[in-house]
């Protein structure tokens, strides 16, 4: 390689097999099928709400309940926005940014002091407080009917074509998942993990759980409210059912079915999970038996997921695809 | 003004709390002395409704009915701390609460295949359908049986752990256990105890429930939300704390929804948040 050695840090299994996913992704419009192309915008979009939430889940170890909270944060705000201020899904979708970044904050203020178990039942309690807000507040919310018509085609740019609309995603799935791969090789990245693997450690060495805690909390929540304004645009409708706690433990879900120790396990996961979600519920309505089923295996006998059950079958073949966070 | 509306919330509220309190009670227990966050509680609450449905239904008799809820759901609860839950214990908090959520997954889908996707609820007996007076508002027979049934459930519950040897074993155990199984207490056994009276426990509540409130899917969900919120604000662990706060949780969200109805549950939420803000440990909790 003639990489300068800055450079070549950056280049390792994970950035080749996401940017081959990455390319895959923008061929699959050619094929011409619509379903396809549905199922993919949904991959992408919960693979970003998966990857944001691992952030916090494999990063920095502190399991939340209440993502849904983020996701509908997003998935609100450019409803809102959309239908009440400025009629463009882009400025809608780049308005819940802000927005996100103070929920966060907020979020972050009230439950990051308490310690892990705290934290999974205070970020539950607070899903709970928005959601039964979106539902009891009528007047602006719609309630549990939810707000339709969020428009695909707006003052700036017209989304209104399926493969526009596809790239549209598209461009912000890459952009997100490569952000997410430069803070992974960051500094940040490497603390971040440290978080996870021993929180005790890191005062000694200077640096402040909580303000690391709150950049993962900041970072996931962002990432999680983008890939949820992303889906309020992609089904011009939203309802309270985003924001409830079930729905908030999907990416959960995702990240261990995929691996949660690895930089694209909840990619993976994510993957793996919509593609059953969608071919399962056509013939078995109660698929979330076997997602308990599969937690529980996943619990018991693959703590690693899939990608660290691939591992273990290829022990010797260190591929640099998947990477261990935790030693 | 006429009070009468907000009496009748009260004493709603009351029953209710009552309610709560039985099912926040077993999460405790399971919480200190097994040291796992059962997810799955509300689930086994669940489950205690549709067997008292299914034996009510098949004997009419209501007294037996509750007994089997009980003891087939702590059972139930048994089973699974055999077969999963005991193999999760040395494992991260994370990991123990993923199992248990894995469980109350199946377990809601499960009753959803068994009792389906309606509701179900059986009518107050006979012998309890009447009502007295409270200050000119009626209490059926049957919430007054539930409210003082909570009552004598916290009377016993702090005379078992006091003055029992097996209370003293489990609160031992409940303290330290690496200490207890050194005294050589059977530390396995208790845990499997106390995942049984809590199960059970559970059981019963929402035996008592299917009577007033019709029970079907999604219903767990939202319960298990609650008992999270009163243990957590009661402080993990205290058992006086949960019975005080459960009740004010009911009486308090019974008269939200008489005065503002449209944010009942957002401002109940609310006042735990900063309860929780300013008090971290919980109101009865130690720090």
């Amino acid at each position: 390689m003639f990489l300068p050695p800055r450079l070549r840090v950056l280049i390792d299994g994970n950035i080749i097999a996401l940017l081959l996913f990455i390319g895959f992704l923008a061929v699959i419009p050619l094929s011409g099928h619509r379903f396809y192309m549905y199922i993919a915008v949904l991959i992408m979009i919960f693979g970003m709400f998966a990857m944001g939430y691992n952030i916090l889940f494999g990063y920095a170890g502190l399991l939340s309940f209440g993502h849904g909270l983020f996701f509908g944060v997003g998935a609100y705000s450019v409803a809102l926005f959309t239908l009440n201020v400025y009629r463009d899904p882009l400025v809608g979708v780049l308005f819940s940014i802000p927005i996100a970044l103070l929920t966060s904050i907020l979020v972050g203020v009230l439950t990051l002091k308490h310690g892990k178990v705290y934290f999974a039942i205070l970020t539950l309690a607070l899903s709970m407080i928005f959601w039964s807000a979106l539902v009891k507040l009528r007047w602006i919310t719609g309630g549990t009917d939810g707000l339709t018509g969020i428009p695909k085609r707006g003052v700036l740019v017209d989304l209104s074509a399926p493969t526009t609309f596809y790239y549209f995603i598209l461009v912000f799935f890459a952009a997100i998942m490569l952000g997410l791969y430069a803070l992974n090789k960051s500094r940040y990245g490497l603390l971040l993990r440290a978080l996870g693997a021993n929180e005790d450690r890191l005062p000694f060495l200077g640096y402040s759980t909580f303000t690391l805690r709150m950049i993962a909390l900041t970072v996931s929540g962002v990432v999680s409210a983008l890939a949820g304004s992303l889906y309020a645009v992609f089904y011009s409708v939203v309802t309270p059912d985003v924001a409830y706690w079930t729905f908030g433990a999907e990416p959960l879900v995702m990240s261990l079915i995929g691996g949660s120790s690895y930089f694209l396990g909840p990619l993976v996961g994510a993957l793996i999970f919509v593609s059953l979600t969608t071919a399962v519920a056509r013939f078995a309505e109660y698929w979330m038996l076997l997602l308990g089923a599969a937690l529980l295996a996943m619990v018991l006998f693959f703590r690693g997921g899939l990608l660290g059950f691939l591992e273990s079958l290829v022990g010797g073949l260190k591929l640099g695809v998947y990477r261990r966070w935790r030693f | 003004m006429d009070l009468t509306p907000f009496l009748v919330q009260a004493l709603t509220g009351l029953y209710k709390g009552s309610l709560y309190w039985i099912l926040a009670l077993g999460l405790i227990l399971i919480f200190g002395v097994v040291r796992v966050i059962n997810f799955a509680h509300a689930a086994f609450y669940v489950t205690g409704s549709y067997i008292m449905y299914t034996f009510y239904n098949h004997t009419g008799n209501f007294i037996i009915s509750l007994i089997m809820a009980m003891v087939l759901t702590g059972a139930l609860g048994v089973a699974l701390e055999v077969t999963v839950i005991r193999r999760v214990y040395k494992l991260e908090t994370i990991y123990q609460l993923l199992a248990t959520f894995g469980i109350a997954l199946i377990a809601n889908e499960a009753q959803k295949l068994i009792w389906g996707k309606g509701v179900v609820y059986i009518p107050i007996p006979e012998t309890l359908k009447g009502g007295v007076s409270v200050g000119g508002v009626i209490l059926n027979h049957y919430m007054t049986l539930i409210i003082v049934a909570g009552f004598l459930l916290f009377i016993a519950t702090i005379l078992f752990m006091n003055n029992t040897v097996t209370g003293l074993r489990i609160r031992a155990v409940w303290r330290d256990p690496v200490m207890s199984e050194a005294l050589g207490i059977n530390t396995k056994l208790t845990y499997t105890l106390v995942f049984f009276i809590g199960t059970a426990l559970a059981g019963l509540g929402g035996a008592l429930t299917v009577p007033l409130i019709s029970v079907g899917p999604g219903l767990a969900d939202y319960l298990i939300v609650t008992a999270f919120i009163i243990v957590v604000v009661a402080g993990l662990g205290s058992i006086t704390g949960a019975y005080i706060v459960s009740i004010l949780v009911g009486v308090f969200s019974s008269i939200l929804v008489l005065t503002i109805p449209e944010l009942d549950i957002v401002v109940l939420y609310m006042i735990a948040a900063l309860i929780l803000l300013f008090r971290p440990q919980g109101l009865f909790g130690e720090r």
